[in-house]
């Protein structure tokens, strides 16, 4: 990535979590046994989650030697499973936007730009750039 | 001349031992882990979760996939109660939206 690139990229991650911490429903449509039990079970979980997310990109940002130069631009060394939370942290990024977009139906068909709704848009559509970056480099595709 | 009647034969109890040894997911009720359709996530990210999470090969990651793609939703797993919220549990922290419905 150019230098450029390396600041929206930082930039973008310094926006995690954008995710609403909302209680996402375990169950659609029955009654689970011990649900309320279950359901502060999960909200923990992704609550901790985001919290050891969080650690990794301060380390992430801070570690400047994961930017390696090279004759053509900079490349992040990352390893397979830095990857994984990094794609979970651009997806936070991703859907979040998207909520505060009003989760429209078609992502790419808002009615207008407005001062309101740029940084959200910027922020869904550049992390999804990342993030099929990262997966091009984790297929080999 | 009176009929010859074959007697029914009643199906041979199962004997308890036996009945103890059948494996929990035949006993025990079964939860699905669904997979919903959603207008936000990369069919590509899709699929790629699913291989982590449930350790699957590309192709059969890419059914599901489509699955929920064009019918808007997958049944990924019939799983015991805390196997199912193991899954829901990795598959929200994707961001994916993933529920647990009893087997009905």
């Amino acid at each position: 990535m150019g230098r450029r690139e390396k600041d929206l990229f930082l930039e973008l991650l310094s926006l995690y979590p954008r995710t609403p911490p909302a209680p996402r429903a375990l169950s659609k449509n029955s009654v689970l046994p011990d649900a309320e039990a279950s359901q502060r079970m999960l909200d923990e979980a992704l609550a901790e989650q985001r919290v050891q997310n969080r650690q990794l990109l301060q380390q992430l940002m801070l570690d400047l030697a994961r930017f390696q130069v090279r004759p053509t631009g900079m490349k992040l060394v990352l390893s397979e499973a830095d990857t994984e939370w990094l794609l979970q942290v651009l997806n936070d990024i991703r859907v979040g936007s998207w909520v505060i977009l009003g989760s429209p139906e078609d992502p790419h068909a808002l009615d207008e730009l407005t001062e309101e709704t740029v940084p959200s848009v910027w922020a869904m559509e550049m992390s999804g750039y990342f993030q099929m970056h990262l997966l091009k480099a984790l297929t080999g595709d | 001349m009176a009929e010859t009647v074959t007697p029914d034969l009643l199906p041979a109890a199962v004997p308890v031992q036996e009945q103890q040894d059948k494996p929990e997911s035949d006993l025990e009720p079964g939860f699905l882990v669904i997979c919903w359709n959603d207008p936000v996530n990369f069919m590509d990210y899709v699929t790629h979760v699913f291989q982590m999470v449930f350790g699957w090969p590309r192709k059969k990651a890419e059914f599901h996939m489509l699955q929920v793609h064009e019918q808007g939703k997958s049944v990924l797993a019939r799983e015991s109660l805390e196997k199912a919220e193991h899954y829901v549990h990795q598959l929200q922290k994707y961001h994916l939206h993933a529920t647990m419905e009893r087997d009905e």
